[in-house]
């Protein structure tokens, strides 16, 4: 079936009433599920999943995507309002989405998420429209030497994230690394740095360092300042609590490279949405010309993280439609959502049953229209949230962060890691370590580890092996020259004033 | 007079047996997150007994990761007594008290309930590699000792063990590298990244459709159906045991009698339903039931062999 045949076959299968109420059934409780930190889409997912088993499949299938793809607008909500991550690929929108609320932008920040998640999560449907058979080739060529190289250049971001000292950046990643490096050796089956505890076992949930460092030790720092009752200015007009003309003309970039760079690292099945939103959002920081501000609250940081993290699910539907594997949790389930209702997910899925993915291809362009309808009427409301005084607002935020990290695990022993990383957020805030390479450490330090010992263990332990495939060492430099590029200025600024002591 | 005492012995019987009923919905504990084989499992379960009608009330699946099998079984454990609480295991659980020092429930802790299932599973190449039988890739392994490289889950799963096992028969040696998700494992084998895999039969079926996977040898004591052409492990000259994976449902301890009964029959009604044969049929499992007695000796059976082959392979054992 060529494509434009397709997409119209699949819009008549999208636009029938009960599927397009399936579709808004779908976007709305994701939607709900991306605000609520803690609850992620695979378990809302893994909870509805009975109730499809008497459903159409086609319906079925366009309302657990609509939870997926939904979620991810959500997610940057309480990121920018409060300083919480919804979900982890909602971190990086912290950085610059709460210092804009700080500024009293953060309608603008909320708008501009919303309509980065529908530009790139619909490019992310026209990747997997378009291209999605070719791309899968490319993404099975990405082993593990690969997958190293990528953590790497996501790493070497570090270098972007840092605040004022570099040294003190690098110090915070280390202890990131560290933390990753806590619980079940996945090769061996042995511990590490448990002390003897089971519940660490797993290792220690990126949610609840994230939330703990980011959420409670803003809280506290700021508790301690006892100024004024309001703890955010909001403009009133409604005008004034959208983007403005300029907000999206700053962003024309990132939207660009959200889109791609989230649906191509969606792509990997080893990767996912919260690298591709550190990646882009380093690259957006890279190539702008007001790098300085960054972090400080500038709307293209919060429109390239969002973007990435939505076209990323069209990419992660790659792997899954046209070869049968999941790359993620989410993946996972819809996969065994598919084998509950009778279909073969693998190579020949999509040349078997093409009303299934039109149907849903097409649902995802409705679905991301419908989002962007139900998110943007919600900015002004939501941004109502910070009118609230900061004796209330606070011990809101820390109810939300508790409630947040214990419905994600049920774990006692989780609160109480939370507390730890509350304080240990406040005395990096304190001692001026920025918290993003911390995060940034945790979230790739695992990948990196299982992607360097997989590829010793495919080469017998040379390391020739991570810089002799090209798709490699291309992306080895990429993340050296990041590296030196700070190192070359400061010799430079070293230069020329060795030259005017000369004088 | 006899109708009364009957009745009454009836009665008797039917109080004896049935004297547990549910009264709330019952927690089923996995150590898989969403998406995971055990979880997968327990949601197909929790709708079948529904759509059967075998419980009065729901079953909501309770995600317990960590340290392979440990938290979900050290939760089982603290529950004791719980009459509404039941668990899902699989081999990990009786192989990760064997490595993991903090794993510290094992099985033997446990009330035995039911076992349910056997995967089985297939030795498979990427169809454009040069082997065309088992012999054909041992031979190239032992030729080029530590060259060809397998993909499967962690050094304690069966996919490992089958390595093992395979490897101390012939004295080839070939590389064995962990990928924690199994849809990494098949992309590395279809991406040409390593050589062999061992994989369950329902994951590669389509790719076999497709024409992308070849299928050289099945871990199985006799030939599936999906598969009527490809020799066992024994059939292809290899006298390894068949290692299968294994499902099934356990309590948490100290329990009353009568509760254990209660779910022994519920599960062996599950069994002989249709709706559970389909199920074993659509993902090519094997029927492993075996009731509460039969259980407790098959976990001693299993643990010393795992024992045996772990220790074969190096790997520490600490109980």
């Amino acid at each position: 079936m060529d494509i434009a045949a397709g997409l119209l076959h699949g819009f008549a299968v999208a636009l029938q009433p009960a599927n397009l109420l399936w579709c808004f059934v779908g976007v709305f409780l994701g939607t709900i599920v991306g605000i609520m930190p803690g609850l992620g889409p695979p378990a809302t997912i893994a909870m509805l999943l009975p109730l499809t088993a008497q459903m159409n499949p086609a319906g079925a299938m366009i309302m657990l995507a609509g939870i997926y793809y939904g979620a991810k607008y959500g997610g940057s909500t309480t990121s920018i309002l409060l300083n919480v991550p919804g979900e982890s690929a909602s971190v990086v929108t912290c950085l610059d989405g709460y210092q804009l609320a700080r500024k009293g932008r953060a309608g603008a920040a909320l708008g501009i998420a919303a309509i980065a998640s529908f530009i790139a999560g619909t490019v992310g449907v026209l990747g997997l429209m378009l291209v999605a058979p070719p791309l899968a080739r490319f993404a099975l060529a990405f082993s593990s030497p690969e997958y190293f190289a990528l953590m790497a250049l996501g790493l070497a971001m570090v270098v972007l994230l840092a605040g004022r000292s570099l040294v003190k950046a690098l110090l915070a990643m280390l202890v990131g690394l560290w933390l990753a490096g806590i619980g079940t050796d996945p090769f061996s089956t042995t511990s590490r740095f448990t002390f003897g505890r089971m519940e660490l076992l797993s290792g220690i949930d990126f949610v609840v360092v994230a939330i703990g460092v980011f959420a409670l030790g803003e809280v506290l720092a700021n508790m301690e300042a006892r100024e004024e009752p309001l703890a955010l200015p909001v403009p009133r007009g409604l005008r004034n609590l959208l983007p403005t003309a300029k907000d999206l003309r700053d962003c024309r970039f990132a939207f660009l490279n959200g889109s791609v760079i989230g649906f191509l690292i969606g792509v990997l099945p080893g990767a996912g949405s919260t690298i591709a939103s550190f990646i882009s959002y380093g690259v957006e920081k890279a190539f702008s010309r007001r790098r300085d501000e960054f972090g400080t609250g500038v709307i293209e940081g919060v429109a390239a993280p969002e973007g990435a993290n939505n076209s990323e699910t069209g990419g992660a539907l790659v792997p899954l439609l046209t070869l049968g594997i999941p790359g993620s949790g989410t993946t996972a389930i819809l996969l065994a959502a598919l084998v509950l209702w009778g279909f073969k997910p693998g190579p020949l899925f999509i040349s078997e049953n093409p009303q299934l993915f039109w149907g849903l291809v097409a649902s995802m362009y409705i679905g991301n229209v419908l989002l962007l309808i139900l998110n943007l009427p919600l900015v002004p409301l939501f941004a109502q949230v910070l009118r609230a005084p900061a004796y209330t607002l606070y011990p809101a935020i820390i109810g939300l962060s508790i409630v947040g990290v214990y419905s994600a695990s049920g774990s006692l022993f989780d609160l109480a890691l939370l507390t730890g990383f509350g304080l240990l957020g406040y005395l990096m805030r304190k001692l001026d370590y920025p918290s993003a390479p911390l995060i940034l450490g945790l979230v790739l330090g695992g990948a990196m580890e299982r992607a360097l010992r997989q590829s010793l263990m495919m080469s017998e332990g040379s390391l020739a092996i991570l810089v002799s495939r090209p798709l490699a060492a291309a992306m080895l430099s990429l993340a050296l020259l990041i590296l030196l590029v700070p190192l070359f200025t400061r010799l430079n600024a070293w230069r020329l004033q060795a030259m005017e002591e000369e004088k | 007079m006899k109708t009364v005492l009957m009745a009454l012995a009836l009665a008797l019987a039917g109080a004896s047996a049935h004297a547990f009923k549910p009264t709330r919905p019952i927690e089923v504990v996995v150590h898989t997150g969403p998406g995971g084989g055990s979880d997968l499992l327990a949601r197909a379960v929790a709708t079948m007994i529904e759509k059967e009608k075998l419980l009065p009330v729901r079953m909501q699946v309770v995600n317990k990761t960590g340290g392979g099998s440990a938290v979900a079984a050290a939760y089982l454990a603290e529950k004791g007594g719980e009459q509404n609480t039941i668990g899902f295991f699989t081999g990990v659980w009786l192989t990760s008290p064997l490595t993991s020092a903090e794993a510290k429930v094992t099985l033997r802790d446990l009330t035995p309930i039911a076992r349910l299932v056997l995967e089985p599973a297939l030795i498979a190449v990427r169809a454009d590699a040069p082997y065309k039988t088992l012999g054909d890739f041992i031979g190239a392994a032992k030729q080029n000792p530590g060259q060809l490289k397998q993909s499967g889950g962690s050094v304690t799963s069966r996919d490992n063990v089958v390595r093992q096992l395979l490897q101390k028969t012939t004295g080839a040696r070939w590389a064995f590298i962990s990928f924690p998700g199994g849809g990494e494992r098949i992309a590395a084998l279809l991406g040409g990244h390593v050589n062999m895999m061992v994989i369950e039969p329902a994951e590669a079926g389509e790719h076999i459709r497709a024409g992308n996977m070849r299928v050289l040898a099945q871990v199985s004591d006799q030939r599936l159906p999906g598969f009527p052409n490809v020799p066992t492990l024994k059939e292809a000259g290899f006298d390894v045991p068949a290692v299968p994976q294994v499902r099934g449902v356990v309590a948490p301890p100290g329990i009353p009698a009568d509760n254990v009964a209660y779910w022994e029959d519920v599960f062996r009604r599950l069994t002989r339903t249709a709706s559970w044969r389909k199920f074993l049929q659509d993902n090519q499992f094997e029927d492993g039931y075996q009731n509460a007695a039969e259980l407790a000796k098959f976990y001693d059976d299993f643990t010393e062999r795992m024992r045996a082959i772990l220790q074969e392979a190096g790997i520490k054992i600490v109980r």
